[in-house]
């Protein structure tokens, strides 16, 4: 080991003891910036996979729409469901209603679906909370917890519907009669703004309270795992579907939510970073701090032979060491809070007396934690990086110190 | 190999005292042969310290011209004159300093490293020098935890390691007590008389002194013989 690496490790871990002040300090900086950095950005990203996971679950991979019914829907329906990367195809209809129990009234979205066909490309059955899909018919809907919450509605109530067709009779001097239903089951998809606003039909009657004879307004693809949503809408819209239909993947329909949740890691992540700075200024100042106490043992290291540019590399070394160890404590202390984060959580929230009221959105129930490769490359380059900077200013002014003049030096 | 180790002609030195110059050393001679020792003695202030710097190459001279083994050395940059600076001079300074996050065999040891040797027969030599200097029992030892004397037999040890040919002693004695000094000094005078070497002992003792082949004394600028 060439003899400026070894002094560095020695001023850092001298002999007959573990850790020099110093050394233990400024670990401890590093350790505690990228310990609280990987914390936030895992538990971000726990937060916004649990976000796209339930987005997908809700939206499917991929939907085709139009702007115009789409009556020529079996063609496409039987060659999408023969594409390999394809495993299911649902057809959907949707749109606005007016939903009325007991004189309370709401506007929510109706979706109406082929339920075996839907549940094939959405967890129907998984989102229902009561009732079964095996009762679901023409004469019965599914409405959303929110959604039901509000109108005071359960399984059982009947519910009055008025669709925009009933208002474009209305001008014609027709009697306006509301379509009843029957409640006969509750969903919650995990998603506030669904489960607030939107009750499921059978799509035949979607067909009927919109007029839209056979047509559709779109479908819904389920991929294969791991196929990217993206690169193949615009492949199917390239390859298979005619001028007028569009294929949206998940991540285009959310787009905005997902650039929210994106930013909010960001610029938290951000925030966070200047923790890392100061722990990184602090071993700045230590090391110069070193540079000014040790001045006379630097002169001696030179007048025994050292390069000025050795001593340079010794306290460079040293903040590279720092970091290196920092980086690797705060990584390693960052997995054990997040693996102890429920027992911590309750910790936290009996001595504080609160609540954790994030909890429960998107069927969140605890921290969600996930852990991405990237973050944990970004956060090791960045905090060994700027450790070992920190340590060229005081390695610079070691390497320019004279030799007779630090040995004179009181 | 020339058998003059360092040979000074004209050497010449001043410090700015804000825009003006003082003279240190004002046309300095010098000669120390292989296997010989001396001494300089002078009042404080009389520039020794910066004599031997300028010897040993810590410090340019302003002037003059400086040869170690027959070679000429004046004109390296300080960089240059470390690299041979290892293997040629040892150095045992008044206050010893020692590095206080190395035990007493490391210390030794830190002058064969830098000068890119260590090995079993490095490290062998290293406990054989601190055996001879009496600190073979605290070769494990932190240099904290070391009186003045140990420290300075360690410092000793450690100028040696190398093996250097020239050994130069800026009072080595100065921070020590009298009996303690005179331990020191009788140890250094053996150990380059033992080793072959050839010494260089800076110090206001003139009983230290008068021990050495030759004694020169550092004056206004000039040296002389005593």
């Amino acid at each position: 080991m060439p003899w400026y690496l070894y002094h560095a490790l020695k001023q850092l871990f001298p002999s007959g003891r573990f850790f020099s002040f110093f050394s233990l300090v400024s670990i401890t900086g590093v350790m505690l910036g990228v310990c609280v950095l990987i914390i936030v950005q895992s538990v971000m990203n726990g937060f916004g996979e649990g976000i796209r996971k339930r987005l997908v679950e809700t939206d499917g991979d991929i939907r085709i729409r139009s702007n115009e019914v789409i009556y020529d829907w079996e063609e496409y329906y039987e060659r999408l469901e023969a594409e390999p990367d394809i495993l299911a195809v649902s057809t959907f209809a949707e749109g606005v209603i007016m939903l009325q129990h007991q004189n309370r009234p709401k506007f929510p979205m109706i979706r109406g679906v082929s339920p075996w066909d839907e549940n094939q490309v959405v967890p129907l059955e998984k989102f229902i909370t009561l009732g079964s899909l095996e009762d679901f018919d023409d004469e019965g809907v599914f409405l959303g917890e929110g959604l039901a919450y509000t109108l005071r509605a359960g399984p059982g109530s009947i519910v009055e519907v008025f669709t925009p067709l009933m208002l474009e009779r209305l001008k014609e001097d027709e009697v306006l009669l509301p379509r009843e239903f029957k409640v006969i089951g509750l969903f919650r998809t995990g998603s506030p703004a669904v489960d607030g606003n939107t009750m499921i039909s059978t799509q035949r009657v979607m067909q009927e309270l919109y007029g839209l004879e056979d047509g559709v307004h779109g479908m819904v693809l389920r991929l294969r795992p791991g196929v990217d949503a993206f690169q193949y809408a615009r492949w199917l819209e390239a390859e298979v579907l005619r001028p007028g239909l569009e294929a949206v993947s998940w991540l285009e329909s959310n787009r905005d939510f997902l650039f929210v949740v994106e930013q909010e890691k960001r610029i938290i992540s951000f925030i966070l970073i200047f923790i890392i700075l100061v722990a990184s200024f602090s071993i700045a100042i230590a090391l110069m701090m070193a540079v000014i106490r040790k001045t006379r043992e630097i002169g001696l290291l030179v007048a025994m032979g050292a390069r000025p540019r050795q001593v340079a590399y010794s306290f460079c070394f040293q903040g590279f060491v720092i970091g290196t160890m920092g980086t690797l404590t705060g990584i390693l202390m960052a997995m054990v809070c997040l693996h102890y984060r429920v027992p911590i959580l309750a910790i936290y929230t009996k001595l504080t007396r609160s609540e954790v009221n994030f909890l429960g959105q998107y069927d969140v129930y605890e921290i969600p934690v996930h852990y991405l490769a990237s973050d944990f490359i970004v956060v090791t380059c960045f905090a060994i990086g700027i450790s070992t900077l920190a340590g060229l200013l005081p390695a610079f002014r070691a390497a320019r110190l004279k030799p007779a003049d630090a040995l004179r030096s009181e | 190999m020339s058998d003059v180790l360092i040979e000074a002609k004209g050497l010449k030195k001043s410090f700015l005292s804000g825009t003006e110059p003082i003279p240190v050393l004002d046309g300095v001679d010098f000669r120390l042969s292989a296997g010989t020792s001396c001494s300089i003695r002078g009042e404080s202030g009389s520039g020794k310290s910066t004599l031997l710097n300028v010897l040993s190459g810590l410090e340019t001279a302003d002037a003059g011209e400086l040869h170690w083994s027959g070679r000429r050395v004046s004109g390296l940059s300080l960089s240059g004159l470390a690299a041979r600076r290892a293997a040629s001079i040892g150095f045992v300074f008044q206050a010893y300093y020692l590095a206080p996050e190395l035990n007493a065999l490391e210390n030794v040891l830190l002058a064969a490293r830098i000068h890119g040797r260590v090995d079993r027969a490095t490290t062998d030599r290293g406990i054989h020098l601190l055996e001879k200097v009496g600190m073979g029992h605290r070769i494990k030892h932190s240099s904290t935890k070391l009186s003045g004397g140990e420290r300075q037999r360690v410092a000793v040890a450690r100028a040696l390691i190398n093996d250097p040919p020239v050994l130069l002693a800026d009072e080595p004695t100065g921070n020590l007590d009298e009996k303690t000094g005179e331990a020191v000094l009788e140890l250094l005078l053996e150990m380059t008389a033992g080793e072959g070497k050839s010494l260089v002992l800076v110090t206001h003792n003139p009983e230290f002194a008068a021990r050495t082949d030759q004694q020169l004394i550092l004056h206004l600028g000039k040296l002389s013989e005593n």
